[in-house]
């Protein structure tokens, strides 16, 4: 694997070379192909090259470089985005940080640790579990997916119901700016600094303000202790009153997750089944912790609920092993559809609770109408839903279908008064539907803030708005290339 | 040109593979790009780079057959760096057979591009010359055995004609173990070997190729176990070495020729016993290697269903609970194609804390790659010796064994003992089963 030196005279690739080394980049057609698309994988495109930066200082060099040479760039953790914001749309130069994946320290007093980028989401946890700690935010691709793509796309998961998504618990960002200027945002982890809240603004920013390189990220006490449920119903109204019913009782679950008929055949078809009943409509998977004290009784008003609305079965785990084997089942689904279905297109809109079993009927109505079939696996808590398009890219047209009944799925959010993305960010995917929810005027407000951090919108340019966007923009574009 | 690399007259091609048995559409359809396999992967964990991930290879083995790449050393790199593993099974949400393709891929890679140079001669010399003989085997055994005994062992050692060894072969040289007698040898005039006491089973026993000349003492343990619970045990003379560093290489069509010969010399057998994972793992998917051939898909089918590994057979058919104490503290390697290949990962574990006065010690990451990947070692010597140092980094200090099922990992692990100035006996999980047997018996044996 080891080459002896470069085969090229690219002059770029040869000059990025000298910054990470000749082992540290990538510039092969078979090299690159693996990285040209994410976990979203509709559209593909290869990049320039693919240089992997040990610190700081050599992503810094390397976006000067890049910023120099006008040449488009964007960074990469993992690829598990399932948006498309890794997806080297311009022909970039990737900036891959997984190499960065150390963590620097863990403040056990102060509950942060500080972590660079490339390091994996789960890592933390495991880390200092035995001390009885853990970092909250847990998108369900937490096992392979890295903190600093967390940061990019805001992730979300399960339990941030009650916890909140990765904004909630980030403190300080080291961050390579556009021009490759290192900055630092409260980086000794002090909370709420006064200003201008640019933890927020970057957080959830999809890489097109800056590239993170290292991480103050708040952690949290194990709780007490902990109780799952799962609830099967033989209908998709009752299983979504109960979400409402839970929430509405004044319990805050940890996490209260939902799987239709489709999803549950999918994830008992593939790797991490747990033995679902095949002919119920839907399944409630709902975790409650905190103080000891409390929770038998939260527990005895979940299952009181469940009864009520005309449950077909509900049990309470027995031990770890089975709880783990539920979140398994639940954590891998996305993956599973794999076992149903060549392809899949997952969608993220979020709407308000007391809308779900209106909107799980629309959702319905558009599967019956494109000939696709969607399954629905979600946040149910936090009406964060994720309808699951299921496709097969290769018969003629699928794409295309699939790709409208997305978009359709997240119109029919939109309308209900919710949003298109609760978690997985905009990226290429969604970039048409933020007119669902967004005015132009709007839309260039916020083109207006990348541009005072990206003015010259070389790093992951095209993504998170709508392209081409207002005629200004495609303007002052032109007017920028002339000038180059 | 050999006629075999002319892929002229060939038409069972698939995009930019043109030989016949190409890799398996049926097999990537399955993958969905999600990424969940990355961090399973110890070469995705060394490089970081995705070409290197069972994500990657498969969007790579996909491309060739969408006709976007060649088969070139420049996809040949991705696929042969693969340890195959199989973590990435282990891991898939969807249950892609990675491995799979990877070996389907080989297939391809070694028709248009046949090796030359060093990982050429290795191969030709051990993979065609040696492996598939079993005298062949037996008279490197014996000369082996001779380079031991007669001294000519230490003179290499002292003189410093070790020193023009390549590197990881010094290593290999160092952990060397002693050879004994071949099972094949031993029992060659015994038509079956009496079950010690009632008689409840029949079974015959895969000797491996390895196994049998560089771990005899193993095949003998196995042996004394499987008697001493009621089994009869035949050893086929006919059977050979089962392929499986055959198909790894890329060989598929020597794979088929071994898995005939096996399928053959057993189709008398009730049960195929196996004490290699390797090779166990190898049996239960010799269907796929004829996938192009319904006639003998049939056999395999059939054949591959009397597969089972040594552990899981006496933990599913019931075995006498030594009695004796073995006070030892033991560690437990997963070797990857018990666990990952054949989801063997409780049974050897309940062997080996049902012995009176083992005291298991748990290994993180038990179920990680050593790096031994069967001759991966010997062809990736740099990615093998990286993959083995996260190893050894989850050996616990204080164990004074570790047990696995599989002799590439012992012959691995030993090095990574030496090497690492680490003191751990390596063993095999029957044999410490035997060892309870015999001193319960009043036999003292191993240490």
């Amino acid at each position: 694997m080891a080459k002896k030196g470069l085969q090229t005279t690219d002059k770029d690739i040869i000059n990025l070379s000298k910054i990470v080394g000749e082992k540290s980049i990538l510039y092969k057609q078979p090299d690159l192909l693996a990285y040209d698309c994410d976990g979203f994988t509709i559209h593909k495109h290869l990049p320039k090259a693919v240089v992997f930066p040990n610190t700081t200082e050599e992503v810094a060099e390397i976006v000067k470089y890049c910023d120099a040479n006008h040449l488009p760039f964007l960074a990469r953790g993992a690829g598990t985005g399932l948006s498309g914001g890794a997806i080297p749309l311009n022909g970039e130069v990737i900036i891959s940080l997984v190499k960065m994946k150390r963590l620097l320290s863990v403040d056990l007093e102060n509950r942060r640790a500080v972590v660079e980028p490339g390091f994996v989401n789960l890592k933390l946890t495991n880390s200092i579990s035995n001390k009885g700690y853990y970092y909250a935010p847990d998108p369900s691709s937490q096992y392979a997916c890295t903190i600093g793509g967390n940061v990019a796309e805001n992730a979300g998961g399960a339990h941030c119901l009650k916890y909140g998504v990765t904004t909630n618990h980030i403190l300080g960002l080291e961050v390579v700016m556009p021009n490759g200027e290192i900055i630092e945002i409260s980086t000794n982890g002090v909370p709420d600094a006064p200003g201008y809240d640019l933890l927020g603004l970057l957080t959830g920013s999809e890489g097109t303000l800056g590239i993170v390189t290292k991480i103050t990220v708040r952690i949290l006490k194990n709780p007490e202790a902990k109780q799952t449920v799962l609830a099967y119903f033989d209908n998709v109204a009752d299983g979504s009153q109960v979400v409402s019913d839970i929430v509405s009782s004044g319990i805050v679950p940890a996490a209260l997750e939902m799987m239709d008929k489709t999803a549950i055949e999918g994830v008992e078809a593939a790797a991490f089944p747990v033995g679902h009943p095949k002919d119920i409509e839907a399944l409630l998977l709902i975790e409650v912790d905190g103080i000891s004290a409390g929770i038998e009784e939260q527990i005895n008003q979940i299952l009181e609920v469940c009864n009520k609305r005309n449950v077909r079965e509900v049990k309470v785990a027995q031990s770890e092993e089975e709880r783990g084997r539920w979140w398994a089942n639940r954590k891998t689904g996305f993956g599973a559809m794999g076992a149903i279905s060549p392809d899949y297109l997952v969608q993220d809109g979020v709407i308000p609770r007391s809308k779900l079993p209106e909107v799980l009927a629309k959702i319905n109505k558009i599967s019956d109408d494109s000939g696709l079939r969607i399954a629905n696996i979600f946040h149910a808590g936090d009406g964060n839903l994720h309808p699951l398009v299921l496709f097969d890219a290769g018969k003629p047209g699928e794409i295309e279908k699939a790709l409208e009944a997305g978009s359709a799925c997240l119109q029919v959010c939109a309308d209900v008064g919710g949003t298109i993305t609760g978690e997985h960010g905009v990226g290429i995917e969604k970039r048409e539907e933020m007119r669902f929810v967004f005015t132009d005027r709007e839309i260039m407000a916020q083109t207006d803030i990348r541009e005072v951090f990206n003015p010259k919108n070389l790093l992951n340019a095209g993504k998170l708005f709508p392209t081409p966007g207002r005629c200004a923009e495609v303007k002052k574009e032109l007017k920028e290339a002339k000038t180059s | 040109m050999d006629v075999k690399n002319d892929p002229s007259c060939q038409i069972k091609g698939l995009g930019n593979y043109l030989w016949s048995d190409p890799p398996d559409a049926g097999k990537w359809a399955d993958c969905v790009h999600c990424g969940l396999c990355l961090e399973a992967c110890p070469t995705y964990e060394q490089t970081g780079q995705e070409q290197h991930s069972p994500r990657g290879r498969v969007h790579l083995i996909k491309s060739v057959a969408e006709g976007k790449l060649v088969v070139d050393e420049n996809f040949a790199d991705p696929v042969f760096v693969c340890l195959d593993c199989r973590a990435c099974t282990t891991a898939c949400p969807a249950d892609v057979d990675v491995g799979g393709l990877i070996e389907e891929a080989r297939g391809q890679v070694r028709q248009a591009m046949p090796l030359t140079g060093w990982k050429g001669a290795v191969s030709k010399t051990f993979l065609e010359g040696i492996f598939p003989h079993q005298n062949r085997l037996n008279s490197l055994g014996s000369l082996l055995k001779f380079y031991q005994k007669s001294g000519m062992q230490k003179v290499v050692r002292k003189t410093g004609l070790i020193n023009i060894m390549p590197k990881h072969l010094v290593e290999m040289e160092s952990i060397m173990p002693e050879i004994g007698t071949p099972v094949q040898k031993k029992y060659k005039d015994q038509e079956v070997i009496k079950a010690k006491g009632e008689t409840k089973h029949e079974v015959s026993m895969l000797t491996g190729c390895i196994m049998d000349v560089m771990f005899s003492d193993i095949n003998e343990s196995t042996i004394n176990v499987l008697t001493r619970n009621g089994n009869n045990v035949t050893i086929p003379k006919n059977q050979t070495c089962c392929g499986a560093l055959h198909v790894h290489a890329g060989d598929r069509e020597t794979g088929r020729e071994l898995a005939k010969r096996n399928i053959e010399a057993f189709k008398d057998a009730e049960k195929v016993i196996t004490n290699a994972a390797g090779c166990g793992c190898m049996l239960k998917e010799y269907p796929e290697l004829f996938r192009e051939d319904p006639e003998w898909h049939e056999k395999a089918e059939e054949f591959s269903k009397k597969v089972e590994d040594v552990s899981k057979y006496l933990y599913d058919t019931g075995y006498e609970k030594p009695k004796a104490e073995l006070n030892k503290r033991i560690t437990y390697h997963d070797a990857c194609h018990l666990a990952h290949g054949q989801g063997i990962r409780e049974e050897p574990r309940d062997l080996l804390i049902n012995i009176p006065g083992v005291e298991m010690v748990h290994m993180p990451n038990s179920d990680r790659c050593c790096g031994s990947a069967g001759i991966y070692n010997i062809t990736n010597p740099e990615m093998a010796g990286a993959v083995l140092e996260s190893k050894m980094e989850n050996v616990p200090d204080d164990v004074e064994m570790i047990s696995m099922g599989n002799p590439g990992c012992m012959l691995q692990m030993a090095i990574g003992v030496e090497k690492y100035g680490r003191n751990q006996k390596i063993v095999h999980t029957v044999q410490l089963l035997d060892w309870a047997y015999q001193k319960e018996d009043g036999k003292e044996r191993g240490k």
